[in-house]
């Protein structure tokens, strides 16, 4: 087709979902939505097939094109113009029973010519545990409301009997309420503007201008496979709840045009909610290809028909109902993300013309932290704490990682204001910032993640409660790369006020320390919670990293005087000055104990 | 054949004396053939990750380990990998 016109409605495509996240981020009220950026929105063809991936969580962009063919195969002929439906069970299309899919068929002179489709984790689902995350629930029915696909607007109006039913089982109706008018209102721009298109360029030429996009994107995908060497590359992720490891093993094999991403050899599915379904665990391993391989194609049904997923039934990457799965967002789900993005890390790295492109893995250990209990203002208030959007970006063959840097599923994830949180919930934060020695040592270091601390403040009842779906502090997720180390493990501590302080605690917290990871404790009187989280993966090795940048990490304190010398090998003055003969030396020395060493 | 290609950002591949051999990228030192895993032919340094430098590696789990593999001609870091006692390494192949 002509290529301005072509050019013309591709832009205009970006743009519809563009709008349509800024309408989602106006209208809803949570901060996990408007501030942590924990939301989607894409476009779709006919037939349910991705069109236009937007931004947001990327693993949902091919798990709500299953969510639009869902509703295709249940609707049928059903389906009208002004319709929106309402899909958030797992083992049908959704990631977990809180972030609730609204698909809304677009249609242009009575016929059915695409679907919008988007997400948001919704303030309450009314699983065991408020927020969503669930790490007490056992299996999927304790894991709040969840349909296979159900209408919830029926040409334009609202089925008030089924939205009633829905906040009928969720805490804070009231604010899921907005979460849903968010989303209607997304899709109602999305459908709007889409239809504009098409009265102006012709349903044909737009409907084969989004036919050349998908053929431009396999085409675009397929040539740069082609460039890519053969070969499998292996990883693996552990996921730590209360004394069980589960570990997610993947081997991606590059044959051709082809990309095999194969999860056999997996845990089988836990008893805890960490677990992930089939379509899951494919949004999963696409949220990291399509930043890292197709960071210049248009993310589409031409980018997945490349790829090919092998998941063991019974496995925590492919658990069968009732299996529990709501901490499956920062449970298996984010390790998928990590396996994949480490394999892909390690290929393109043996590229000579993709090295550049290699990246350590960036943020990998997410923590769900919800906050729960009557507010400063006599409400009752549940919310994440969106530090876990803040990040830390894996290292690359030519610059650190940014220190709290995002991560890569969600291309615009953010944490929001301190005061922001502290005017909706009775805490006050101690402090925030970034965390030394987070970041993986390498040549170049990965972004450091960071650390914080909260204590209740002017609340009602004393204090709060919090919900944590932490995978525990015992492994790095975030591998390096190139000889570059991991980046530190999270942390998770109840500093308890009037308790005698151990050795080594912090000084900076009330009273003694006891680690927490998985399930429901209080935030009361004085105490403190404590949270530390994941810096990103190194790259290279760390005796190769210029010492006057190792010096101003010191000075910075980003990375300890230990760590410079140990790991690094840089000796440095009290000012913090190189002693570069010193450090020749010491490094001189490293490099020598590591020859003497034997062969594994 | 191209001679000397890439098989990892810190290894290359290349014509040895009994066929194509993997070798180190800093120093050009044969570490074994193409259809061996490289990394049992590395120098391993495999330690608890908690008792490596800096405060956060300290909170890891007593069993994981730290394994660092180096290059025992010229000592330069190859690879890494965070791993549970008895866990086989982590292979990464290029089709030859």
């Amino acid at each position: 087709m002509d290529p301005m016109t072509f050019s013309i409605i591709r832009h205009r495509l970006f743009r519809i979902v563009d709008e349509a996240v800024i309408t989602l981020k106006h209208v809803s009220g949570s901060a996990i939505t408007n501030e942590g950026h924990d939301l989607m929105v894409s476009l779709y063809g006919a037939d349910g097939s991705l069109l236009m991936g937007g931004v947001g969580f990327l693993h949902h962009l091919t798990s709500a094109a299953e969510a639009c063919k869902a509703v295709i195969r249940k609707f049928g002929d059903r389906i009208g113009e002004g319709d929106v439906y309402l899909l958030n069970d797992p083992y049908t299309a959704a990631l977990h029973t809180s972030d609730i899919y609204l698909v809304a068929p677009i249609h242009y002179d009575g016929k059915l010519v695409a679907w919008s489709a988007c997400f948001v984790h919704v303030y309450d689902i009314g699983a065991m545990n408020p927020g969503g995350f669930s790490p007490q629930s056992i299996d999927i029915f304790t894991e709040g409301f969840s349909s296979p696909g159900i209408k919830i607007v029926d040409k334009g109006e609202m089925v008030q009997d089924v939205v009633d039913t829905i906040l009928n089982m969720v805490r804070s109706p009231e604010m899921v309420m907005l979460d849903l008018r968010s989303m209607i209102a997304c899709n109602n721009v999305a459908r709007e503007r889409m239809q504009s298109l098409i009265a102006k360029y012709g349903p044909e030429t737009v409907n084969e201008a989004g036919a050349e996009l998908i053929r431009q994107s396999e085409e675009l995908l397929r040539a740069r496979l082609l460039e890519l060497p053969d070969g499998s590359w292996q990883s693996r992720q552990y996921l730590d709840v209360q004394g069980e490891t589960a570990t997610v093993r993947l081997t991606m094999t590059k044959k051709g045009d082809r990309l095999i991403f194969d999860f056999t050899g997996s845990s089988p599915q836990s008893r805890h909610s960490i677990n992930c379904t089939y379509w899951a665990a494919l949004g999963g391993l696409f949220a990291p290809l399509f930043p890292l391989l197709c960071y210049d194609i248009t993310w589409n049904e031409g980018v997945i028909r490349l790829i090919e997923m092998i998941a063991p039934e019974g496995s925590v990457v492919n658990c069968t109902r009732p299996a529990p799965v709501s901490v499956a967002t920062v449970g298996a789900i984010q390790s998928v993300n990590n396996a994949a993005c480490a394999t892909i890390g390690k290929m393109l790295a043996a590229s000579d013309k993709y090295r550049e492109q290699a990246t350590a893995v960036w943020h990998a250990n997410h923590f769900a932290i919800f906050k729960f209990g009557r507010n400063q203002k006599g409400g009752q208030s549940i919310g994440i704490l969106t530090e876990t959007f803040a990040g830390a970006g894996g290292a690359s063959a030519f610059a650190d990682g940014v220190d709290i840097g995002g991560e890569v599923p969600n291309p615009i994830s953010r944490m929001a204001n301190v005061e922001t949180v502290e005017a909706s919930f009775p805490i006050r934060y101690l402090f925030r910032k970034r965390m030394a020695d987070s970041g993986g040592p390498g040549r170049w270091r990965g972004g450091t993640g960071g650390e914080l601390a909260i204590v209740p403040h002017k609340a009602p009842d004393g204090g709060l409660h919090y919900v944590i779906s932490g995978k525990g502090d015992r492994h790095p997720m975030s591998d390096g790369l190139a000889g570059g180390l991991p980046g530190g493990p999270n942390a998770y501590l109840w500093a308890k006020s009037g308790e005698a302080a151990a050795a080594g605690d912090d000084g900076r917290l009330p009273g003694g320390a006891q680690a927490v990871s998985w399930g429901v404790f209080p935030l009361m009187g004085e105490d403190a919670l404590y949270v530390r989280w994941n810096g990103g993966g190194g790259y290279g090795d760390p005796l190769d990293r210029d010492p006057e940048n190792v010096a101003k990490d010191v000075v910075g304190a980003l990375v300890s005087a230990d760590a410079a010398r140990d790991i690094y090998g840089v000796v440095l003055s009290e000012q913090g000055v190189v002693d570069t003969a010193a450090t020749d030396a010491l490094r001189g020395s490293m490099k020598a104990e590591r020859m003497a060493g034997e062969a594994a | 054949m191209k001679e000397v290609r890439s098989w990892s950002a810190t290894l290359v591949s290349m014509p040895g004396k009994s066929g194509r051999v993997i070798a180190c990228r800093a120093c050009s030192a044969e570490l074994c053939g193409t259809d061996a895993s490289w990394k049992e032919h590395a120098v391993l340094r495999e330690s608890p990750l908690r008792e490596a430098a800096g405060a956060t590696y300290r909170s890891a789990g007593d069993e994981v380990l730290l394994r660092r593999f180096y290059c025992g001609s010229c000592g330069a870091a190859l690879d890494s990998e965070i791993a549970l006692p008895g866990e086989p390494f982590l292979l990464d192949r290029l089709a030859e």
